[in-house]
């Protein structure tokens, strides 16, 4: 063992530590960490944080691996923290619609464990059904169902956090209404570990609607698809979402690869005929398809897995009005694509929030492509940043991310975050250029 | 001048508590420095800065009536460039600042410690933008929350965080109290409608935090700065979300001839799965007090609890809501139920949950309120143990709350010229706070800590994450000049 790795399995329970080859499967975009602990528990977490405060050494923390290749590519890593093996409900309360679990449960266990109480966590994060509630709403990460439900911001009533010196910090509580103090709760959500490891999460529940239904329209191309998309969310009821699909133009075989605009409705059975009819005639045409129960909620699982099997994944956003325009500069990147390997370039946005995700399965490596590509997403960048929009990646190859940054400007508050940071984690161990470079 | 405040900020609800932190009413502080009145005057015109001590008594406290003492002096800038430039002079002068709104906060948190200038919103009064395209607004931090519903209605959108002083209340108030309000079972408090703010800090610095439609990296700092309770800086820019307008509201009303029964109605409902807008519940005492005033609903005076049941959305949902809802509140032994046929009727059902504050002068001369949550199944129970701290201190209790979020608002009425009584009511208080967080909730849910609860912020949070909050207040306030005082319990600084 090299002695970083060494010497936290002096400390730790047996079996909690690896290195080596073993700690490759954990590179943070592509450093290999010189050790990975699976602390099972927060006073685990705490004492490993202690050591990393006062050996100076670099950590992620991580929950399945979900998101090791996003965020700013660090410089060096010397630890992973997983909570993997933190994976157990702590408190279930159906009657008040709660549940805590430790932090590595994955998103697919929760709802396995909520659905005989006929209730769910409404968050659909792109990703594996199995990534983890801690990384979840450590990332902030929502999907297509934040339009009615919102993000883990909107969900979360509480959390455990332990910070980079090892100090552990309960934070917000499980009941919906609570102004007792700074919101620091607010803080740490989407902090992407940069202040802490998050062990437990409390989060609120919603009943499970009495009929999930979604309506595919077809559209010719993704730009007409964006229009009649706008024209359903502008309408005066709500929807859980409203996502313009486009595929990879060589997607699968002779299957059509005109773009959809699917529409979520969870109501009762009386009102969804209701929205449904409204939908159609703001649409002024009728869906190619009406699925319903577990066929509308697989529409939706395929969106959060359109990620999959991606090498560059953006986030652009501007006001939703500014939908066609920003799905118009969405359709210029796939020039930087390759034109003969996987299925090319797709596309999903989020209608009502104005996020469209770009998804490229590989990028042209011609001559010059790093230049080409990394001078395509910055003017890329500068236009949405000039319009008060914004560009994200969320993951592409190392080079093109360490030349442009992952997240783009942050305006003059960070200042604030930097100070903000070095409270929490006062030896800088927790990689907070991952987040605020 | 006092009485007249009190209305405004409560709605005509009588004075509450006095002090378990300050003494009696204090006299005038010491007047503003000649020169520095004057640069101030500079700054934002000569009618904005207000030092007469006559004038200043308007701002003595807020809806807790309890804690006075007026400010050195109030200064009223129009935008961010004069708050900022007011900033700037005030912290080169080492002057301590309180942000202030239309000051109903109920937890003291608008007072002027000693030494202290009030920097008020009034004149930041302007609604900037109704994007409803975007369904975004942009508002002063002045705007009165009711306005701002108003502005957005023509375009069949609303602004839904909707406290009980909302037609009194600004906007800028709300950021910094994170407030509630009967509808955010369904729709959340104000951190989930604010989407960007321009914050100014003690040193004047301006700062652009978060704005809908860019995801830039970073920590979600308005969320943060949401509910700092002026802590942090002035907000004086606020973009918010708006909603459409539901399409169609039913409200109904169980009568109870127990409190007990009327909070199974509620765990029948949620267990359920009906998500209503609203889920409210006064008891017997505050019933007796609404239906012996002015403001008489109807209500049955020998009931002893009544619900408020509120749906809203799609017209063609809401008869089937209504009808199972009306099936728990009959099944949970309720005696009566009625629905409203017009919106004449739905206002009449919600008579004695909106005017039992005003009501209740009717019955004490004083009156406590509290706003702690507890987890909502335990409610039956945490009632009953409040009626045993009432016993036990031989005080008067009337209960209305928000039941559907647990979130209690226990009255304790008393007259505040009995020293025993006043005694036994700061004790009273204190057991029931304690209650509520030994069963797992919290000392404040709507209402903010401010000066009033801050010694009890240690019965919910350890020492360690009152430090955190500490270091992150000074981050954004070094000094500690920002709302001194409030918050976070360490030694008074203002004290007098």
């Amino acid at each position: 063992m090299n002695p970083v790795a060494a010497l936290l399995a002096s400390q730790l329970p047996e079996g909690q530590v690896v290195d080596g080859f073993r700690a490759e499967a954990w590179a943070v975009c592509d450093r290999v960490p010189r050790a990975v602990v699976f602390p099972e528990g927060e006073y685990e977490v705490a004492q490993v944080l202690s050591m990393a405060s006062a050996e100076g050494w670099r950590c992620v923390p991580s929950g399945k691996g979900t998101w090791l290749r996003s965020g700013h590519p660090p410089d060096v890593v010397d630890v992973v923290i997983s909570t993997t093996r933190m994976d157990r409900v702590l408190a279930y309360e159906p009657d008040d619609l709660f549940i805590t679990a430790q932090a590595g449960i994955g998103l697919d266990l929760v709802s396995r464990r909520i659905l005989d109480g006929r209730q769910w966590l409404p968050l659909d994060p792109a990703g594996a059904m199995h990534g983890s509630l801690g990384a979840t709403v450590s990332t902030g990460s929502a999907g297509p169902l934040q339009a009615a439900f919102g993000t883990p911001r909107d969900h979360v009533l509480g959390v455990t956090l332990v910070t980079g010196d090892g100090r552990l910090l309960r934070l917000g509580g499980k009941v919906v209404k609570n102004v007792a103090g700074f919101d620091l709760l607010k803080l740490v959500l989407g902090s992407w570990g940069t202040l802490g490891v998050i062990t437990s999460v409390t989060t609120r529940l919603h009943p499970v609607p009495e009929l999930d239904r979604t309506l595919l329209f077809q559209a010719p191309e993704v730009l007409s698809a964006a229009k009649l998309a706008r024209a359903i969310a502008r309408s005066p009821v709500s929807f859980a979402a409203v996502e313009v699909l486009a595929p990879g133009d060589r997607e699968g075989g002779d299957r059509s690869t005109a773009p959809l605009v699917a529409v979520r409705i969870l109501e009762s059975p009386p009102a969804a005929e209701m929205v449904d009819r409204l939908v159609c005639e703001r649409a002024d045409a009728a869906p190619i398809a009406r699925m319903e129960g577990h066929d509308s909620h697989a529409i939706f699982e395929n969106v959060r897995a359109m990620e999959d099997g991606a090498e560059l994944v953006l986030r652009l956003s501007l006001l939703p009005s500014r939908l066609l325009d920003l799905v118009e500069m969405a359709v210029g990147l796939c020039e930087i694509a390759d034109p003969d390997i996987g299925w090319g370039t797709r596309m999903a946005a989020h209608a009502p929030t104005g996020v469209v995700r770009v998804m490229i399965a590989r990028v042209h490596r011609r001559d010059g492509w790093l230049e080409d590509a990394v001078a395509a997403l910055a003017s890329l960048r500068l236009s949405l940043e000039s319009e008060g929009g914004s560009m994200v990646i969320s993951q592409g190859p190392v080079e093109v991310v360490q030349s442009l940054g992952a997240w783009g400007e942050a305006g003059c508050a960070r200042g604030l975050m930097r100070d903000l940071q070095r409270e929490f984690d006062p030896a800088s161990i927790l990689t907070p250029a991952r987040l605020i470079s | 001048m006092r009485s007249l405040l009190w209305f405004l900020a409560l709605g005509g609800q009588p004075g509450v508590s006095r002090s378990r932190h300050f003494p009696d009413d204090v006299g005038p502080q010491l007047p503003l420095e000649h020169s520095l009145e004057k640069n101030l005057n500079g700054i934002v015109g000569d009618d904005w800065v207000i030092s007469d001590p006559g004038r200043l008594l308007a701002y003595e406290s807020d809806g807790l009536t309890a804690y006075r003492m007026p400010p050195t002096a109030v200064v009223l800038p129009k935008d961010t460039d004069e708050v900022s430039r007011v900033l700037q002079l005030l912290s080169k002068e080492n002057v301590p600042v309180v942000p202030r709104g239309a000051g109903t906060g109920l937890s003291g948190g608008a007072l002027a410690g000693e030494g202290c200038v009030v920097v008020g919103t009034a004149r930041m009064n302007r609604i900037l933008e109704v994007d409803s395209e975007n369904r975004l607004a942009l508002v002063q931090p002045g705007v009165i929350n009711a306005h701002l519903t108003d502005a957005a209605a023509p375009f069949g959108l609303y602004y839904a965080p909707d406290p009980s002083s909302q037609s009194a209340c600004t906007l800028g108030g709300n950021v910094a109290e994170n407030s509630g309000g009967p509808h955010c079972l369904k729709y959340g408090v104000t951190s989930r409608y604010v989407t960007g703010l321009t914050i100014v800090t003690y040193e004047g610095q301006v700062s652009r935090i978060g704005g809908f439609g860019r995801e830039s990296g970073g920590y979600d700092l308005v969320g943060l700065f949401v509910g700092s309770e002026g802590c942090f800086g002035i907000a004086t820019e606020i973009e918010v979300r708006l909603l459409p307008k539901p399409e169609s509201v039913r409200t109904l009303l169980g009568i109870f001839d127990t409190v007990e029964d009327a909070g199974r109605a509620v765990t029948r409902i949620i267990a359920d799965g009906l998500l209503p807008a609203a889920l409210e519940i006064v008891d017997g005492a505050t019933i007796q007090a609404v239906e012996a005033s002015v403001y008489a609903g109807g209500y049955p005076i020998d009931a002893e609890a009544a619900l408020v049941i509120e749906f809203d959305g799609v017209e063609a949902g809401l008869g089937a809501d209504v009808e199972r809802s009306a099936a728990h509140c009959r099944e949970a032994g309720a005696r009566d139920v009625r629905t409203a046929e017009s919106e004449q009727e739905r206002m009449l059902l919600w008579q004695g949950r909106k005017k039992a504050f005003g009501a209740m002068g009717r019955i004490a001369t004083d009156l406590l309120v509290q706003d702690a949550t507890v987890p909502r199944s335990l409610l039956p129970d945490v009632l009953a143990r409040i009626s045993e701290i009432a016993e036990r201190y031989d005080l008067k209790v009337a209960n209305v709350f928000h039941a559907g979020d647990g979130n209690l608002h226990p009255n304790i009425l008393f007259d505040r010229s009995d020293a025993d009584e006043l005694a036994r009511v700061e004790l009273a208080s204190k057991d029931i706070m304690a209650l509520c967080v030994e069963v797992g909730g919290t000392i404040t849910g709507e209402h903010g800590v401010g000066l009033d609860k801050r010694s009890y912020m240690s019965l919910v949070h350890s020492p360690q994450e009152l430090e955190a909050m500490r270091r992150v207040k000074y981050v954004f306030d070094p000094r500690g000049k920002m709302n001194p005082g409030k918050v976070l319990p360490d030694p008074m600084v203002t004290a007098p």
